[in-house]
């Protein structure tokens, strides 16, 4: 059976578009963290302004001066110390941006003019207890990782599509007149694929985390992505919840995203005639629910984001609802991943025994 | 060993590719002769379980192929007429997965497929990949891996296509000292290739068997049906157009000497000779097909 696993593992990495493709999605990764950090601005209201490594150097900076548990008196220190009040050329207070600081606490705490809105922490937060700090390098971290991740989920169809329909193109012949060819051929190539699909997510995952130490250290990790800079606040995750956290979850919904993926694409590759067709069919499968007209206040959008176009979109499936002791919705995307492989596993090995050779 | 189909039936469609077929095959050498369509392939793949007949059955040693699975399938040996293969794997790594797939052990596979490398002609090849493979390299690697599993029923589907007249003889040879105690049956359009190593003709047209037997045994039904005569060369086209010619022959006098299939005396100098099973081919296919 080992034999046979190595086999199929061969054939899955030795496919020249699963080379292109994996090289494709490191390269992507490395590309959005280093744009995105070449991006960031920053000014810190007296004389230090940049781009990039400054940029993340003051953000860093001013963050290490407010740091700690979020209280109405930190809120007022820094409406006083980070937010204009002159300059702001009638443009609404909110989204000016100078700093990572000045525009979380602006986007929660001040009014158009750049004064207080009158608003307490407990207004804003209810009774929960934030813990501020820098977020900003983090929170763009883990949006780089949601495009990569579903662009991981198109690679992962590409490597999984041919693993039954690329026998379809003669060699299918040989191997179901085979001894094992019917029994544990199939076994092995469902082994094969999820093992390969669980070593690339992991590698994937592994890489944009080191990423992210890289450019950003280990700051923040531990503080709520609640008080975060504005395009962080309208449309985020509404749960008090950690950066920490906020990834450790956006790679849990990786994993299961691929295996889920990894579920259908299998049947799809035993029941489809030829590579290409499987490999269309399955990439229409995994995106064609963006489609779907489903209000997020509707009870079937809840079952709609455990879809796994969903798990990699982190966003909408994390936002449902937040369960007991602070575990999210989103923690049900690992039942119906394994619901997915089960039935993909069950089937593709039915099918591809039944195939009828032509 | 003996291996017997029941009313066994495919349709594609409208189409009846095997048609209510009984045969029973005991151990032997078979030769499958038919016209292009008449249905060999799809017997073949029936035989080898990858396709579902549409009716009826087949039954090895009393028992249904179907409910045998692995144990059916381990007894078999399988070259089929296209197949398919890793252009990036080694002819020696591809013998070894199909070994693999064959539940060869590690060293038992190893020996298997160096062996059989050697006997079709590939030793020298053996790590190259089979990308760089003419046509008749790789229907050697087929056969090869047909072997692998020292199967008690191989089956071959136009094993010869593609072989050069050295390679064919190297082929008969094997399969000759290959065959003892074994089900072989091996499909063909060169009647040569069948004659003198299978012990038993099936003649298939339709999808039906219209001749079963020894190959001697057949031709005597149109004994005293093939003639040979010479003609001028330059009216032998005229001859062809309107006899059933097995044969043509120039000579260097300005003549041509014709192999004619007919119940009565073609030409007027015709003589009467031995059939053989080329001769009882065309008979019965005089040239068409069944597509
Ligand atoms: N998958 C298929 N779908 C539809 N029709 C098919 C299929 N396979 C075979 N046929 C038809 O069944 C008939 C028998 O085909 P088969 O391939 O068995 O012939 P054959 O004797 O092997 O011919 P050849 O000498 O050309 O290899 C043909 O008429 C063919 O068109
Ligand atoms: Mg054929």
């Amino acid at each position: 059976m080992s034999k046979l696993i190595r086999f199929e593992l061969r054939k899955i990495f030795t496919t020249r578009l699963t080379q292109i493709a994996l090289i494709a999605v490191l390269l992507l990764s490395v590309l959005f963290s280093f744009s995105t950090y070449q991006n960031k601005y920053a000014f810190d209201g007296v004389s230090n302004e940049g781009t990039g490594r400054t940029a993340v150097e003051i953000d860093k900076s001013m963050a290490a001066k407010y740091e700690g548990i979020l209280t109405d008196e930190k809120v007022q220190q820094m409406m006083s110390d980070l937010v204009p009040k002159s300059d702001s050329h009638g443009l609404n207070a909110i989204y000016i941006y100078r700093n990572a600081m000045q525009s979380a606490v602006a986007a929660r705490f001040s009014d158009i003019n750049g004064n207080w809105n009158g608003l307490s922490v407990s207004d804003v937060f209810g009774k929960e207890e934030i813990k501020i700090g820098y977020v900003d390098g983090w929170l763009s971290t883990s949006q780089n990782i949601a495009k990569v991740f579903f662009i991981l989920s198109l690679v992962i169809i590409i490597m999984i599509a041919p693993v039954f329909s690329a026998e379809y193109g003669g060699v299918d012949n040989i191997i179901l007149t085979s001894k094992y060819g019917k029994t544990k051929c199939a076994t092995a190539k469902v082994i094969a694929g999820i093992f390969a699909v669980l070593m690339v997510t992991a590698f994937v995952a592994v890489i944009n985390i080191l990423i992210g130490f890289l450019l950003y250290g280990s700051k923040g990790l531990d503080c709520s992505i609640l008080f975060a800079p504005l395009s962080f606040v309208e449309g985020y995750i509404p749960f008090n919840i950690t950066c920490g956290t906020l990834l450790k979850y956006q790679i849990i919904l990786a994993f299961t995203s691929a295996i889920s993926v990894a579920g259908f694409t299998l049947i799809l590759s035993a029941v489809c005639k030829n590579q290409m067709v499987a490999l269309v069919a399955s990439a229409t499968v995994h995106v064609l629910p963006i489609m779907l007209p489903v209000a997020e206040t509707s009870t079937l959008f809840r079952f709609i984001v455990l879809l796994p176009l969903y798990h990699s979109q982190f966003l909408s499936i994390m936002s449902v609802e937040q369960i007991n002791g602070g575990m999210l919705y989103a923690i049900w995307a690992i039942p119906s991943a394994l619901a997915f492989l089960m039935i993909g596993c069950i089937a593709s090995r039915k099918a591809f025994a039944k195939h009828q050779v032509s | 060993m003996e291996l017997t189909t029941i009313e066994l039936t495919k349709q594609y469609g409208s189409k009846t590719a095997v048609n209510h077929l009984n045969i029973a095959l005991s151990n032997g050498v078979y030769g499958l002769l038919g016209a292009n369509g008449a249905g060999k392939t799809t017997l073949m793949r029936l035989l080898c379980a990858i396709q579902t007949p549409t009716s009826g059955k087949i039954i090895l040693n009393g028992k249904s192929i179907v409910g045998l699975g692995e144990k059916y399938r381990s007894l078999l040996g399988y070259l089929p007429q296209h197949f398919g293969y890793y252009p990036d794997f080694a002819a020696l790594d591809f013998l070894l997965y199909v070994a693999a797939l064959k539940g060869l052990n590690e060293k038992t596979a190893k020996r298997k497929s160096e062996d059989l490398l050697e006997s079709v002609g590939l030793s020298a090849e053996s790590n190259h990949k089979i990308r760089t493979f003419s046509g008749g390299m790789k229907q050697r690697l087929g056969i090869a891996q047909a072997m692998l599993n020292d199967p008690h029923i191989l089956i071959l589907d136009e094993p010869t296509a593609g072989l050069d007249p050295k390679e064919r003889v190297r082929f008969r040879n094997l399969i000759s000292a290959f065959s003892k105690d074994r089900i072989v049956i091996l499909s063909t359009h060169i009647v040569s290739d069948v004659e003198f190593i299978a012990e038993k003709i099936i003649m298939m047209k339709s999808g039906q068997i219209i001749h079963f037997g020894k190959p001697h045994e057949i031709t005597s039904e149109i004994d005293g049906q093939v003639w040979e005569c010479s003609v001028p060369t330059n009216r032998a086209e005229q001859y062809t157009a309107t006899l059933n010619i097995s044969n043509l022959r120039n000579e260097e006098n300005g003549c041509t000497v014709l192999r004619v299939i007919a119940e009565d005396t073609p030409i007027a100098n015709a003589v009467k000779v031995q059939p053989n099973l080329e001769d009882l081919y065309l008979f019965y296919f005089k040239g068409e097909n069944d597509r």
